[in-house]
């Protein structure tokens, strides 16, 4: 099926996460001097740091969290999500602490719910070159 | 209470708006109630070939006649919009309000972010009028939002609501269906069900009481559309839990108005309108690391400090309340941020009935964002000058003195929204 859906903007900041997804690798920024996790591209707020991000390395994680809000698209009001109807679209708060937000698939979306515990499913799209994160029930 | 040395020293002067009504709709309020002061107001949508530009155009020179002043008083102007949004600029148009009026300004530029627009153009403004670089400041801002979005193009292609960006550099959701600010806007109302049970009916409450004071607004997109419950429960769920009324109307218009000092606005025709006091709250720094908690209140805290500070009052000294209310979350969570109720309180507040006609707060009497007209900050800016000036007609407060004003929104990084809140406590001196 043709990938109809908004493309995301790759940007160079972002490119290390892009390429760990293309992968099967869930990375996240990681600070070399205390340890702190981020997502996205961001500075380490606990002291200062090196040029452009040079204090943070990406580095894999777990790929897990759980579930803080979601809400159920039931109208799409794009054309590209009219057949994905209902959808659940996610804020997910990582293990590492970060949150980040994603569908969550390979479930009924009534059975969705705050805290439920989640993991990255990852989905190839050949024709955008790029590896799409989803979340699926652990 | 001490004030600042700059509360009450400049205020609002002259008022100009124009605010689209869908034509035939129009045309029968016309008939039906002839000469009302608020369809003054009012223009036929779709704007077709108006663009931005003109509608603020023409809603400033509105606002300079309403201070009963000329063009050539006006010596600066600022264009107030939602703002850049993490790289992409919003100037669609490459001419200006000023360029059109011959305005013979000091200054023009754009300001703005989310949805303060209004409270952004004012700090602005005032330090060229502080500084004696400016005597009169005109401050506008325009959506054509209902036009845009009724395109029969675009609703062709199956396109509902706000049109507006898809992918943009730094934007995280579309990919996922992020394609609506209610995608955003309703983690909260979702969270704060959770952490305090807030019920389906107390959202719903809110939307009707709101819906009530639109009713008292000819100008208002639903004027003459009373809800009850079982509407609100009917009303079709495009995003849960949020129904289609528990978000903002989209619409086209603009307002603009005059900032001077309070000296200059007293020989002007109109009652002056006080800048009491200014607040700005953001929660950029901290809202990544927070996780949940940010997601059921808003970044009033410091907003309100600074506001109420330089004002020097209290939240009992407010007498009439224009909340940024683009989905009905929102007021819930500044009734309990700013105090009007405890954390958690917020549904059970307004289930009671306090912020429709009547109540103990009276809350966006022009029907808000959700009923009236969405000009961002600037459809609370324009009902609290109204209130203020005891131009409200039927709904308004009797001997309104001080209204509080706020602005929301920002969007940062998808779902990272939602980081500015703006406070402005205008005053009748």
């Amino acid at each position: 099926m043709a990938w109809t859906k908004p493309i995301p903007v790759v940007e160079k900041v972002m490119k290390p996460f892009w390429e760990g997804l293309k992968n099967h690798r869930f990375l996240l920024m990681k600070c070399n001097e205390c340890g702190a996790w981020y997502w996205p591209a961001t500075y380490c707020r606990n002291h200062r740091n090196k040029p452009f991000f040079g204090s943070l390395s990406w580095t894999d994680a777990s790929g897990q969290g759980k579930i803080i809000s979601f809400n159920v698209t039931r109208v799409a009001m794009r054309p590209a999500f009219k057949d994905e109807t209902p959808y659940v679209y996610a804020l997910i708060q990582l293990s590492e602490g970060p949150i980040i937000s994603s569908n969550i698939i390979n479930c009924p979306a009534e059975s969705v719910h705050i805290d439920m515990p989640v993991r990255v499913v990852y989905r190839d799209v050949a024709e955008i070159n790029l590896t799409i994160p989803y979340f699926e029930p652990l | 209470m001490e004030t600042h040395r700059l509360s009450g020293k400049y205020a609002i002067a002259g008022l100009g708006m124009v605010v689209g009504v869908p034509e035939k709709e129009l045309a029968k309020r016309k008939a039906d109630l002839p000469g009302h002061p608020m369809l003054e107001h009012a223009i036929p949508s779709p704007v077709l070939d108006l663009s931005a530009k003109d509608l603020e155009a023409e809603a400033a020179r509105r606002a300079i006649e309403d201070a009963g002043l000329s063009n050539k008083d006006i010596d600066g102007a600022v264009h107030v919009h939602g703002g850049p949004r993490s790289g992409r600029g919003v100037i669609e148009h490459m001419d200006a309000f000023p360029r059109m009026l011959g305005l013979p300004v000091n200054f023009y530029y754009h300001c703005g972010r989310g949805g303060g627009w209004g409270t952004i153009g004012i700090i602005t403004a005032l330090s060229f009028l502080e500084l004696g670089l400016a005597k009169y400041v005109v401050i506008a801002g325009s959506r054509e939002d209902w036009t845009r979005s009724h395109r029969r193009d675009v609703r062709e292609q199956g396109v509902r609501g706000q049109v507006n960006l898809a992918s943009v550099a730094g934007m995280w959701g579309p990919t996922f269906g992020r394609t609506a600010a209610a995608h955003d806007h309703s983690m909260f109302a979702t969270r704060h069900r959770h952490e305090y049970g807030t019920t389906e009916e107390q959202f719903g409450a809110g939307a009707i009481q709101v819906r009530a004071w639109a009713c008292k607004n000819p100008l208002a997109l639903m004027y003459g559309r009373p809800a009850t419950m079982e509407d609100y429960l009917a009303s079709p769920m495009y995003i849960a839990p949020y129904h289609l009324m528990d978000m903002a109307v989209t619409t086209d218009g603009a307002v603009a108005f005059v900032l001077t000092s309070m000296e200059r606005a007293r020989d002007c025709p109109k009652p002056p309108v006080a800048v009491l006091g200014i607040g700005y709250g953001d929660a950029q720094g901290g809202q990544w690391w927070e996780g949940a908690a940010h997601y059921t209140r808003l970044p009033v805290a410091k907003a309100k400090e600074a506001a109420f500070g330089q004002a020097g009052i209290a939240i009992q000294d407010i007498d009439v309340a224009q909340f940024y209310d683009c989905f009905t979350a929102e007021l819930i969570l500044q009734l309990e941020d700013y105090g009007w109720c405890a954390k958690g309180e917020g549904g059970a507040y307004i289930e009671a009935g306090h912020i429709g006609p009547g109540g103990a707060t009276p809350a966006n009497t022009s029907g808000g964002l959700l009923s009236a007209y969405h000009l961002a900050d600037m459809t609370g800016l324009s009902e609290a000058i109204f209130q203020l000036r005891g131009e409200a007609q039927e709904r308004q407060v009797p001997n309104a003195r001080i209204s509080l004003v706020t602005g929301h929104g920002g969007e940062v990084f998808a779902p990272g929204m939602c980081s500015i809140h703006t406070s402005l406590v205008l005053g009748r001196p």
